[in-house]
Protein backbone atom coordinates (compact mmCIF):
# COMPACT_ATOMS: atom_id res chain seq x y z
CA UNK A 1 0.00 0.00 0.00
CA UNK A 2 1.17 3.91 -0.42
CA UNK A 3 0.55 6.15 2.88
CA UNK A 4 0.80 9.49 2.58
CA UNK A 5 3.69 11.23 4.88
CA UNK A 6 2.90 14.31 6.86
CA UNK A 7 4.23 17.14 8.80
CA UNK A 8 1.78 16.50 11.28
CA UNK A 9 1.50 19.53 14.50
CA UNK A 10 4.36 20.47 15.99
CA UNK A 11 4.19 22.89 19.58
CA UNK A 12 0.50 21.78 19.94
CA UNK A 13 -0.69 24.68 18.16
CA UNK A 14 1.31 27.13 21.17
CA UNK A 15 4.42 27.46 19.19
CA UNK A 16 4.13 29.79 16.04
CA UNK A 17 6.97 28.34 13.60
CA UNK A 18 8.28 28.57 9.78
CA UNK A 19 10.45 25.85 8.16
CA UNK A 20 12.84 25.74 5.48
CA UNK A 21 12.41 24.12 2.25
CA UNK A 22 13.24 20.56 2.87
CA UNK A 23 16.58 19.31 2.33
CA UNK A 24 16.69 15.52 1.25
CA UNK A 25 18.90 13.38 2.70
CA UNK A 26 18.43 10.41 0.07
CA UNK A 27 17.21 10.07 -3.58
CA UNK A 28 13.86 9.84 -4.67
CA UNK A 29 13.02 6.16 -4.86
CA UNK A 30 14.96 5.23 -2.15
CA UNK A 31 14.30 2.26 -0.20
CA UNK A 32 14.02 3.55 3.57
CA UNK A 33 13.95 1.55 6.51
CA UNK A 34 11.82 1.89 9.49
CA UNK A 35 12.19 5.53 11.62
CA UNK A 36 15.57 6.18 8.90
CA UNK A 37 15.87 9.78 8.45
CA UNK A 38 15.42 10.96 5.46
CA UNK A 39 15.15 14.47 5.19
CA UNK A 40 15.59 17.72 7.20
CA UNK A 41 14.30 21.52 7.35
CA UNK A 42 15.79 24.30 9.52
CA UNK A 43 13.30 25.39 11.74
CA UNK A 44 12.52 29.48 12.66
CA UNK A 45 10.35 29.51 15.95
CA UNK A 46 8.95 32.73 16.30
CA UNK A 47 8.31 35.17 19.10
CA UNK A 48 8.59 34.16 22.94
CA UNK A 49 9.26 30.69 22.35
CA UNK A 50 12.30 31.03 20.87
CA UNK A 51 13.69 32.28 23.86
CA UNK A 52 11.50 30.13 26.26
CA UNK A 53 12.63 26.87 24.51
CA UNK A 54 16.17 27.95 22.28
CA UNK A 55 17.57 30.54 24.24
CA UNK A 56 20.90 29.66 23.60
CA UNK A 57 20.27 27.05 20.98
CA UNK A 58 21.05 28.99 17.46
CA UNK A 59 20.86 25.85 15.45
CA UNK A 60 16.92 24.63 15.51
CA UNK A 61 16.39 21.56 12.69
CA UNK A 62 13.77 19.03 12.42
CA UNK A 63 14.29 15.32 10.79
CA UNK A 64 11.78 13.47 9.40
CA UNK A 65 11.90 9.60 9.15
CA UNK A 66 8.88 7.01 7.91
CA UNK A 67 7.44 4.98 10.58
CA UNK A 68 7.29 2.32 7.83
CA UNK A 69 10.06 0.26 5.83
CA UNK A 70 9.30 0.99 2.45
CA UNK A 71 10.07 3.30 -1.04
CA UNK A 72 9.86 6.58 -0.67
CA UNK A 73 8.41 9.13 -3.10
CA UNK A 74 9.30 12.28 -2.80
CA UNK A 75 6.40 15.48 -2.99
CA UNK A 76 8.18 17.32 -5.66
CA UNK A 77 7.97 21.48 -4.71
CA UNK A 78 8.88 21.13 -1.08
CA UNK A 79 12.98 21.85 -2.10
CA UNK A 80 13.43 25.83 -3.07
CA UNK A 81 17.60 25.20 -3.32
CA UNK A 82 20.06 28.03 -2.13
CA UNK A 83 18.44 30.03 0.80
CA UNK A 84 14.92 28.71 0.48
CA UNK A 85 16.81 25.78 1.78
CA UNK A 86 18.13 27.74 4.49
CA UNK A 87 16.13 29.95 6.09
CA UNK A 88 12.44 29.87 7.17
CA UNK A 89 10.53 30.16 3.90
CA UNK A 90 7.55 28.34 4.75
CA UNK A 91 4.70 28.18 6.93
CA UNK A 92 4.51 24.97 9.23
CA UNK A 93 1.14 23.37 8.05
CA UNK A 94 0.12 20.02 9.93
CA UNK A 95 -1.58 18.90 6.77
CA UNK A 96 1.53 19.50 4.25
CA UNK A 97 2.62 16.13 2.81
CA UNK A 98 6.37 15.43 2.11
CA UNK A 99 6.27 12.13 0.19
CA UNK A 100 4.32 8.90 -0.07
CA UNK A 101 6.05 5.24 1.03
CA UNK A 102 5.32 2.42 -0.18
CA UNK A 103 5.59 0.12 1.62
CA UNK A 104 4.30 -3.89 2.53
CA UNK A 105 3.36 -2.67 5.95
CA UNK A 106 -0.69 -3.09 7.25
CA UNK A 107 -1.73 0.56 7.94
CA UNK A 108 -5.03 1.09 8.59
CA UNK A 109 -5.35 4.47 6.58
CA UNK A 110 -3.70 5.82 4.05
CA UNK A 111 -1.86 8.45 5.37
CA UNK A 112 -0.11 8.83 8.86
CA UNK A 113 2.58 11.49 11.14
CA UNK A 114 6.00 11.73 9.73
CA UNK A 115 8.76 10.89 12.91
CA UNK A 116 9.65 14.17 13.58
CA UNK A 117 13.36 14.47 14.65
CA UNK A 118 14.36 17.72 16.67
CA UNK A 119 17.79 18.72 16.71
CA UNK A 120 19.15 21.74 18.68
CA UNK A 121 22.70 23.10 18.58
CA UNK A 122 24.61 25.74 20.75
CA UNK A 123 27.36 27.11 18.14
CA UNK A 124 30.92 28.25 19.72
CA UNK A 125 30.19 31.09 18.03
CA UNK A 126 27.72 33.35 16.85
CA UNK A 127 28.51 32.86 12.92
CA UNK A 128 29.13 29.77 10.68
CA UNK A 129 29.79 29.99 6.89
CA UNK A 130 28.28 26.50 6.47
CA UNK A 131 25.06 26.36 7.21
CA UNK A 132 23.96 23.18 5.27
CA UNK A 133 23.39 19.99 6.51
CA UNK A 134 22.44 18.60 10.20
CA UNK A 135 23.76 20.63 13.09
CA UNK A 136 26.20 22.33 10.98
CA UNK A 137 29.60 24.11 12.36
CA UNK A 138 31.22 23.91 15.35
CA UNK A 139 28.80 23.51 18.13
CA UNK A 140 29.41 23.80 22.35
CA UNK A 141 26.88 21.59 22.67
CA UNK A 142 23.78 19.63 20.67
CA UNK A 143 21.08 17.28 21.38
CA UNK A 144 18.36 15.76 20.06
CA UNK A 145 15.36 14.09 20.69
CA UNK A 146 11.94 12.30 18.82
CA UNK A 147 9.31 14.99 19.34
CA UNK A 148 6.54 12.54 19.86
CA UNK A 149 6.22 9.25 21.86
CA UNK A 150 4.66 8.69 24.99
CA UNK A 151 6.50 8.92 28.45
CA UNK A 152 9.03 10.75 30.10
CA UNK A 153 12.40 10.33 27.87
CA UNK A 154 15.51 8.46 29.04
CA UNK A 155 18.55 11.02 28.87
CA UNK A 156 21.85 10.46 28.07
CA UNK A 157 24.88 13.18 27.92
CA UNK A 158 27.81 12.07 25.62
CA UNK A 159 30.93 13.86 27.42
CA UNK A 160 33.64 11.97 25.49
CA UNK A 161 36.23 12.04 22.91
CA UNK A 162 35.80 10.32 19.04
CA UNK A 163 35.17 6.66 20.65
CA UNK A 164 31.86 8.36 21.74
CA UNK A 165 31.14 11.26 19.56
CA UNK A 166 31.17 8.54 16.83
CA UNK A 167 28.72 6.55 17.84
CA UNK A 168 26.68 8.87 19.36
CA UNK A 169 26.66 11.75 16.63
CA UNK A 170 27.03 8.75 13.39
CA UNK A 171 28.09 9.86 9.97
CA UNK A 172 26.08 12.85 9.34
CA UNK A 173 26.67 14.05 13.07
CA UNK A 174 23.18 14.53 13.56
CA UNK A 175 22.18 11.40 15.85
CA UNK A 176 20.29 9.94 13.35
CA UNK A 177 21.24 6.51 13.36
CA UNK A 178 21.43 6.48 17.07
CA UNK A 179 17.61 7.32 17.15
CA UNK A 180 16.86 5.12 14.30
CA UNK A 181 17.61 2.26 16.83
CA UNK A 182 15.76 4.02 19.92
CA UNK A 183 12.95 2.10 20.55
CA UNK A 184 12.15 4.36 23.38
CA UNK A 185 11.59 8.05 24.28
CA UNK A 186 15.00 9.53 24.60
CA UNK A 187 17.14 12.61 24.45
CA UNK A 188 20.52 12.78 23.79
CA UNK A 189 23.27 15.67 24.32
CA UNK A 190 26.53 16.18 23.28
CA UNK A 191 29.26 18.22 24.21
CA UNK A 192 32.49 19.26 22.65
CA UNK A 193 35.77 18.27 23.66
CA UNK A 194 37.84 21.34 21.86
CA UNK A 195 39.75 22.34 23.58
CA UNK A 196 39.00 20.94 26.72
CA UNK A 197 38.86 17.24 27.06
CA UNK A 198 36.58 15.90 29.58
CA UNK A 199 38.63 13.56 31.46
CA UNK A 200 37.19 12.63 35.15
CA UNK A 201 39.19 15.73 37.71
CA UNK A 202 37.74 18.65 34.62
CA UNK A 203 34.22 17.12 35.49
CA UNK A 204 34.36 17.08 39.00
CA UNK A 205 35.67 20.24 38.98
CA UNK A 206 33.07 21.75 36.35
CA UNK A 207 30.07 19.68 38.41
CA UNK A 208 31.25 22.42 41.67
CA UNK A 209 32.19 25.11 40.28
CA UNK A 210 30.24 28.28 41.28
CA UNK A 211 29.73 31.64 39.36
CA UNK A 212 32.40 33.12 41.76
CA UNK A 213 35.23 30.89 40.69
CA UNK A 214 33.91 30.64 36.97
CA UNK A 215 34.28 34.60 37.32
CA UNK A 216 38.03 34.52 39.18
CA UNK A 217 38.93 32.20 35.93
CA UNK A 218 37.45 33.85 33.69
CA UNK A 219 39.44 36.92 35.12
CA UNK A 220 42.76 35.04 35.35
CA UNK A 221 42.68 34.15 31.85
CA UNK A 222 41.84 37.53 30.79
CA UNK A 223 44.94 39.00 32.71
CA UNK A 224 47.36 36.46 31.42
CA UNK A 225 46.43 37.35 27.69
CA UNK A 226 46.58 41.06 28.27
CA UNK A 227 49.88 40.87 30.29
CA UNK A 228 51.47 37.86 27.98
CA UNK A 229 54.69 39.36 26.67
CA UNK A 230 53.62 37.13 23.75
CA UNK A 231 50.92 39.46 21.80
CA UNK A 232 47.59 37.64 21.39
CA UNK A 233 46.98 36.15 18.11
CA UNK A 234 43.37 35.81 16.69
CA UNK A 235 43.87 31.83 17.20
CA UNK A 236 44.69 32.79 21.15
CA UNK A 237 41.17 34.61 20.92
CA UNK A 238 39.55 31.55 19.68
CA UNK A 239 41.18 29.21 21.76
CA UNK A 240 40.31 31.51 24.97
CA UNK A 241 36.68 32.05 24.18
CA UNK A 242 35.98 28.12 23.50
CA UNK A 243 37.68 27.31 26.34
CA UNK A 244 35.56 29.92 28.32
CA UNK A 245 32.14 28.94 27.14
CA UNK A 246 33.22 25.08 28.12
CA UNK A 247 34.25 26.15 31.67
CA UNK A 248 31.32 28.25 32.14
CA UNK A 249 28.64 25.47 30.97
CA UNK A 250 27.21 22.71 33.62
CA UNK A 251 26.08 19.99 30.88
CA UNK A 252 25.35 17.39 33.74
CA UNK A 253 23.14 18.80 35.20
CA UNK A 254 20.91 20.51 32.55
CA UNK A 255 17.12 20.03 32.14
CA UNK A 256 16.46 20.83 28.36
CA UNK A 257 12.47 22.11 27.23
CA UNK A 258 12.00 19.59 24.60
CA UNK A 259 9.27 21.33 22.04
CA UNK A 260 7.09 18.47 21.08
CA UNK A 261 4.07 17.36 18.80
CA UNK A 262 1.87 18.49 21.50
CA UNK A 263 3.53 21.49 23.16
CA UNK A 264 6.79 21.54 25.26
CA UNK A 265 7.80 18.98 28.02
CA UNK A 266 11.10 19.19 29.77
CA UNK A 267 14.55 16.36 29.37
CA UNK A 268 15.02 16.21 33.48
CA UNK A 269 18.71 16.39 33.91
CA UNK A 270 20.31 12.98 31.68
CA UNK A 271 20.08 9.87 33.58
CA UNK A 272 23.24 8.53 32.42
CA UNK A 273 26.44 10.25 30.97
CA UNK A 274 29.08 8.47 28.52
CA UNK A 275 32.44 9.00 28.71
CA UNK A 276 35.90 8.07 27.37
CA UNK A 277 38.53 6.24 29.20
CA UNK A 278 40.33 7.47 26.32
CA UNK A 279 40.18 10.97 27.62
CA UNK A 280 42.15 10.32 31.00
CA UNK A 281 45.50 11.06 30.27
CA UNK A 282 48.31 10.21 32.87
CA UNK A 283 49.37 14.01 33.26
CA UNK A 284 46.70 17.28 33.40
CA UNK A 285 47.39 20.84 34.35
CA UNK A 286 46.68 22.26 37.12
CA UNK A 287 45.92 26.36 38.27
CA UNK A 288 48.89 27.18 40.39
CA UNK A 289 46.71 29.77 42.44
CA UNK A 290 43.07 28.57 41.64
CA UNK A 291 43.72 24.72 41.70
CA UNK A 292 40.85 24.19 38.85
CA UNK A 293 42.27 21.09 36.30
CA UNK A 294 42.28 21.35 32.69
CA UNK A 295 42.87 18.12 30.27
CA UNK A 296 43.68 19.64 26.60
CA UNK A 297 44.89 17.26 23.89
CA UNK A 298 48.34 18.09 22.07
CA UNK A 299 46.32 18.84 19.19
CA UNK A 300 44.14 21.52 20.47
CA UNK A 301 46.72 22.80 22.13
CA UNK A 302 48.79 23.40 19.21
CA UNK A 303 45.94 25.20 17.88
CA UNK A 304 46.28 27.64 20.46
CA UNK A 305 48.76 30.89 19.84
CA UNK A 306 51.79 31.70 21.70
CA UNK A 307 50.70 33.57 24.58
CA UNK A 308 47.69 30.66 25.61
CA UNK A 309 51.27 28.35 25.27
CA UNK A 310 52.82 31.07 27.63
CA UNK A 311 49.64 31.32 30.00
CA UNK A 312 49.11 27.25 30.47
CA UNK A 313 52.97 26.94 31.00
CA UNK A 314 53.22 29.85 33.59
CA UNK A 315 50.28 29.67 35.79
CA UNK A 316 49.26 25.51 35.53
CA UNK A 317 51.89 22.94 36.66
CA UNK A 318 51.55 19.68 35.46
CA UNK A 319 49.76 17.26 38.06
CA UNK A 320 50.86 13.13 36.95
CA UNK A 321 47.92 10.62 37.94
CA UNK A 322 48.95 7.53 38.91
CA UNK A 323 45.45 4.92 37.81
CA UNK A 324 44.81 5.35 41.45
CA UNK A 325 44.47 8.75 41.00
CA UNK A 326 42.35 8.08 37.42
CA UNK A 327 40.14 5.63 39.46
CA UNK A 328 39.47 8.04 42.24
CA UNK A 329 38.79 10.63 40.52
CA UNK A 330 35.95 8.25 38.17
CA UNK A 331 35.24 7.41 42.08
CA UNK A 332 34.12 10.68 42.73
CA UNK A 333 32.71 11.64 39.30
CA UNK A 334 30.77 8.89 39.98
CA UNK A 335 29.40 9.95 43.36
CA UNK A 336 28.82 13.65 43.17
CA UNK A 337 26.61 12.95 39.76
CA UNK A 338 25.09 10.12 41.34
CA UNK A 339 24.30 12.39 44.14
CA UNK A 340 23.27 15.71 42.03
CA UNK A 341 21.19 14.03 39.27
CA UNK A 342 21.16 10.16 40.36
CA UNK A 343 22.65 9.67 36.66
CA UNK A 344 24.75 6.66 36.08
CA UNK A 345 28.37 7.00 34.23
CA UNK A 346 28.85 5.04 31.03
CA UNK A 347 32.91 4.44 30.35
CA UNK A 348 33.78 2.95 26.92
CA UNK A 349 36.83 1.15 27.87
CA UNK A 350 39.81 0.49 25.25
CA UNK A 351 40.96 -1.68 22.86
CA UNK A 352 43.34 -3.60 24.23
CA UNK A 353 45.59 -4.98 21.54
CA UNK A 354 46.46 -3.67 17.94
CA UNK A 355 46.15 -6.98 16.85
CA UNK A 356 49.97 -6.53 15.96
CA UNK A 357 51.67 -7.53 18.59
CA UNK A 358 53.75 -10.55 18.66
CA UNK A 359 56.17 -10.08 21.70
CA UNK A 360 58.58 -12.61 23.11
CA UNK A 361 60.83 -10.54 25.03
CA UNK A 362 59.79 -7.37 26.86
CA UNK A 363 63.34 -6.26 27.49
CA UNK A 364 62.93 -3.78 24.52
CA UNK A 365 60.29 -1.88 26.91
CA UNK A 366 60.97 -0.41 30.50
CA UNK A 367 59.23 -0.75 33.27
CA UNK A 368 56.49 -0.35 34.73
CA UNK A 369 55.00 -2.32 31.46
CA UNK A 370 52.05 -0.30 31.39
CA UNK A 371 53.44 3.27 30.84
CA UNK A 372 55.67 1.51 27.80
CA UNK A 373 53.68 -0.72 25.81
CA UNK A 374 49.78 0.34 24.68
CA UNK A 375 48.43 -3.06 25.22
CA UNK A 376 49.44 -3.21 28.92
CA UNK A 377 48.34 0.36 29.57
CA UNK A 378 44.81 -0.14 28.19
CA UNK A 379 44.48 -3.94 30.01
CA UNK A 380 45.19 -1.76 33.56
CA UNK A 381 42.52 0.94 32.77
CA UNK A 382 39.86 -1.89 31.31
CA UNK A 383 40.76 -3.92 35.14
CA UNK A 384 40.34 -0.84 36.62
CA UNK A 385 36.90 0.25 35.25
CA UNK A 386 35.85 -3.53 36.04
CA UNK A 387 36.43 -2.43 40.00
CA UNK A 388 34.98 0.02 39.51
CA UNK A 389 31.52 -1.16 38.21
CA UNK A 390 31.75 -3.04 41.38
CA UNK A 391 31.75 -0.14 43.69
CA UNK A 392 30.23 2.71 42.36
CA UNK A 393 27.27 3.47 39.54
CA UNK A 394 29.22 2.80 36.53
CA UNK A 395 28.51 0.51 33.54
CA UNK A 396 30.98 -0.10 31.08
CA UNK A 397 30.88 0.11 27.40
CA UNK A 398 33.09 -3.02 25.98
CA UNK A 399 34.82 -1.28 23.21
CA UNK A 400 37.43 -4.18 23.80
CA UNK A 401 35.24 -7.17 23.30
CA UNK A 402 33.55 -5.87 20.10
CA UNK A 403 36.39 -4.56 18.18
CA UNK A 404 38.29 -8.03 19.16
CA UNK A 405 35.09 -9.56 17.52
CA UNK A 406 35.26 -7.92 14.43
CA UNK A 407 38.44 -6.87 14.52
CA UNK A 408 40.87 -4.44 15.71
CA UNK A 409 43.27 -3.95 12.71
CA UNK A 410 40.69 -3.32 10.36
CA UNK A 411 37.89 -1.66 12.75
CA UNK A 412 39.80 0.70 15.16
CA UNK A 413 43.59 1.25 13.45
CA UNK A 414 44.79 3.11 16.24
CA UNK A 415 42.35 2.48 19.10
CA UNK A 416 40.41 5.81 19.21
CA UNK A 417 38.64 6.28 15.19
CA UNK A 418 36.08 3.07 14.65
CA UNK A 419 34.93 2.41 11.88
CA UNK A 420 31.45 2.74 10.97
CA UNK A 421 30.53 -1.22 11.79
CA UNK A 422 32.22 -0.58 15.13
CA UNK A 423 30.37 2.36 15.98
CA UNK A 424 27.33 0.23 15.37
CA UNK A 425 27.95 -2.36 17.83
CA UNK A 426 28.98 0.41 20.29
CA UNK A 427 25.79 2.26 19.53
CA UNK A 428 23.90 -0.94 20.40
CA UNK A 429 25.38 -1.14 23.67
CA UNK A 430 24.83 2.12 24.32
CA UNK A 431 21.20 1.96 23.58
CA UNK A 432 21.11 -1.30 25.28
CA UNK A 433 22.30 0.16 28.55
CA UNK A 434 19.56 3.04 27.97
CA UNK A 435 16.60 0.43 27.92
CA UNK A 436 17.29 -1.92 30.58
CA UNK A 437 19.77 -0.10 33.27
CA UNK A 438 18.19 2.89 33.54
CA UNK A 439 14.72 4.50 34.84
CA UNK A 440 12.84 7.00 32.41
CA UNK A 441 13.23 10.85 33.48
CA UNK A 442 10.39 11.62 35.64
CA UNK B 1 74.68 -12.28 5.08
CA UNK B 2 73.12 -8.74 5.38
CA UNK B 3 69.88 -8.34 6.23
CA UNK B 4 67.34 -5.59 5.76
CA UNK B 5 65.35 -3.91 8.05
CA UNK B 6 61.80 -2.57 6.09
CA UNK B 7 59.54 -0.43 7.14
CA UNK B 8 56.34 -2.77 7.28
CA UNK B 9 53.11 -2.04 6.34
CA UNK B 10 51.78 -1.42 10.31
CA UNK B 11 48.38 -0.72 9.59
CA UNK B 12 46.47 -1.25 6.28
CA UNK B 13 45.69 2.53 5.85
CA UNK B 14 48.53 4.02 6.47
CA UNK B 15 50.85 6.00 4.13
CA UNK B 16 53.76 6.98 5.96
CA UNK B 17 55.44 6.56 9.54
CA UNK B 18 57.05 9.01 11.29
CA UNK B 19 60.62 7.85 13.01
CA UNK B 20 60.14 9.25 16.11
CA UNK B 21 63.31 7.33 17.91
CA UNK B 22 66.04 5.15 16.62
CA UNK B 23 68.08 3.62 19.74
CA UNK B 24 71.87 1.82 18.35
CA UNK B 25 74.22 3.40 16.37
CA UNK B 26 76.08 1.77 13.51
CA UNK B 27 78.91 -0.65 14.84
CA UNK B 28 75.90 -1.77 17.93
CA UNK B 29 75.74 -5.26 18.10
CA UNK B 30 72.05 -5.73 19.39
CA UNK B 31 70.82 -8.68 20.76
CA UNK B 32 67.37 -10.43 20.11
CA UNK B 33 64.69 -8.03 21.84
CA UNK B 34 66.96 -5.31 21.71
CA UNK B 35 64.30 -2.18 20.24
CA UNK B 36 65.40 -0.56 17.07
CA UNK B 37 62.99 2.37 16.24
CA UNK B 38 60.38 3.64 17.24
CA UNK B 39 57.93 5.46 14.56
CA UNK B 40 54.30 6.85 14.83
CA UNK B 41 51.56 7.03 12.07
CA UNK B 42 49.00 9.71 11.62
CA UNK B 43 45.72 8.33 9.59
CA UNK B 44 44.76 11.65 9.08
CA UNK B 45 47.94 12.83 7.31
CA UNK B 46 46.83 15.19 4.85
CA UNK B 47 43.63 15.88 5.91
CA UNK B 48 42.75 18.65 8.47
CA UNK B 49 41.14 16.32 11.14
CA UNK B 50 40.28 18.07 14.80
CA UNK B 51 41.39 15.20 16.42
CA UNK B 52 44.17 13.47 14.35
CA UNK B 53 44.43 9.46 14.38
CA UNK B 54 47.74 9.20 15.65
CA UNK B 55 49.35 6.13 16.87
CA UNK B 56 52.94 4.68 18.20
CA UNK B 57 55.09 1.67 17.68
CA UNK B 58 58.10 -0.09 18.59
CA UNK B 59 60.07 -2.13 16.17
CA UNK B 60 62.48 -4.83 18.38
CA UNK B 61 64.91 -7.10 16.58
CA UNK B 62 64.64 -10.79 17.05
CA UNK B 63 67.60 -11.80 15.69
CA UNK B 64 71.08 -11.33 17.12
CA UNK B 65 73.14 -9.05 14.44
CA UNK B 66 75.71 -6.13 14.22
CA UNK B 67 73.72 -2.96 12.86
CA UNK B 68 76.28 -1.80 9.50
CA UNK B 69 74.04 1.11 8.26
CA UNK B 70 70.93 2.85 8.97
CA UNK B 71 69.00 5.01 6.13
CA UNK B 72 66.79 7.38 8.45
CA UNK B 73 67.08 9.57 10.99
CA UNK B 74 64.36 11.28 13.59
CA UNK B 75 61.68 13.01 11.66
CA UNK B 76 61.75 11.09 8.63
CA UNK B 77 58.58 9.77 7.21
CA UNK B 78 58.72 6.77 5.45
CA UNK B 79 56.63 4.76 3.15
CA UNK B 80 55.92 0.79 4.03
CA UNK B 81 59.01 -0.97 2.05
CA UNK B 82 61.43 1.74 2.83
CA UNK B 83 64.90 -0.04 3.91
CA UNK B 84 65.59 1.56 7.45
CA UNK B 85 68.54 -0.11 8.21
CA UNK B 86 71.56 -2.87 7.30
CA UNK B 87 72.41 -5.55 9.94
CA UNK B 88 75.36 -7.57 9.29
CA UNK B 89 79.47 -7.34 8.87
CA UNK B 90 81.66 -5.45 6.55
CA UNK B 91 83.38 -8.32 5.72
CA UNK B 92 79.91 -9.98 3.68
CA UNK B 93 78.73 -8.88 0.51
CA UNK B 94 76.75 -5.83 -0.09
CA UNK B 95 73.79 -7.67 -1.00
CA UNK B 96 70.69 -8.10 0.86
CA UNK B 97 69.98 -11.11 1.55
CA UNK B 98 66.70 -10.83 3.50
CA UNK B 99 64.74 -8.65 5.70
CA UNK B 100 65.24 -8.53 9.56
CA UNK B 101 63.07 -10.52 11.36
CA UNK B 102 61.32 -7.81 13.79
CA UNK B 103 58.66 -7.89 16.50
CA UNK B 104 56.22 -4.91 16.54
CA UNK B 105 54.56 -3.40 19.93
CA UNK B 106 52.03 -0.56 19.75
CA UNK B 107 53.95 1.83 22.47
CA UNK B 108 52.85 4.72 24.75
CA UNK B 109 53.83 8.48 23.21
CA UNK B 110 57.40 9.43 25.42
CA UNK B 111 59.25 12.59 25.91
CA UNK B 112 62.17 11.27 23.75
CA UNK B 113 59.98 11.29 20.76
CA UNK B 114 61.11 13.07 17.85
CA UNK B 115 57.46 15.02 17.83
CA UNK B 116 57.27 15.50 21.27
CA UNK B 117 60.82 17.59 20.75
CA UNK B 118 59.70 19.78 18.22
CA UNK B 119 56.22 20.63 19.91
CA UNK B 120 57.78 21.59 23.07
Amino acid sequence: MTIALRLGTLGGGTVAIRRSGVNWLCEDGHLCRPREVIGFCNLAIQGGARERLFADESVVQVAFASPFGGRLRQRQGLSGGGFLDVIGAADWRPDEVIGEIETEAVHGDDACDALLLILAGQRMSWAVDVDTGLLPGWNLSARAWWASGTGSPRSLLSLGVCDATGPVRGDRSGFTELFEGAQFPAHVGYVTDHPLAPCAPVLVDGFSRTRAEFEALAADLQRGLAESSEPPTPADWFFAGALLAQLGASPMSQDFPMLTRDGVTRSGPPRAILLSSCAETRSILRHKKLGYRLHIMAHDRRAAGRAVAAWLGSAFETVSRSLDDVAADYRQLAKSVDAETGARLLILNRMSTSGREDIANYTAFDAPLGATLANIAAKEVNLMLHDLGREAKVSIVDVDAMAADIGGAAHLPDGVHQSGELQALVRGEILDVLASALEPNV
Amino acid sequence: MLVGLYLPRLLPEMTVAIVEAFYPVVGDSLAAGAKILDLSIDLGAGFQQDCPPISHYRLISRENLRLRTINAEPGDALAPGSLIAVFGDDLEPAEIARPLRVAIAGIVSHAGMWSARVRA
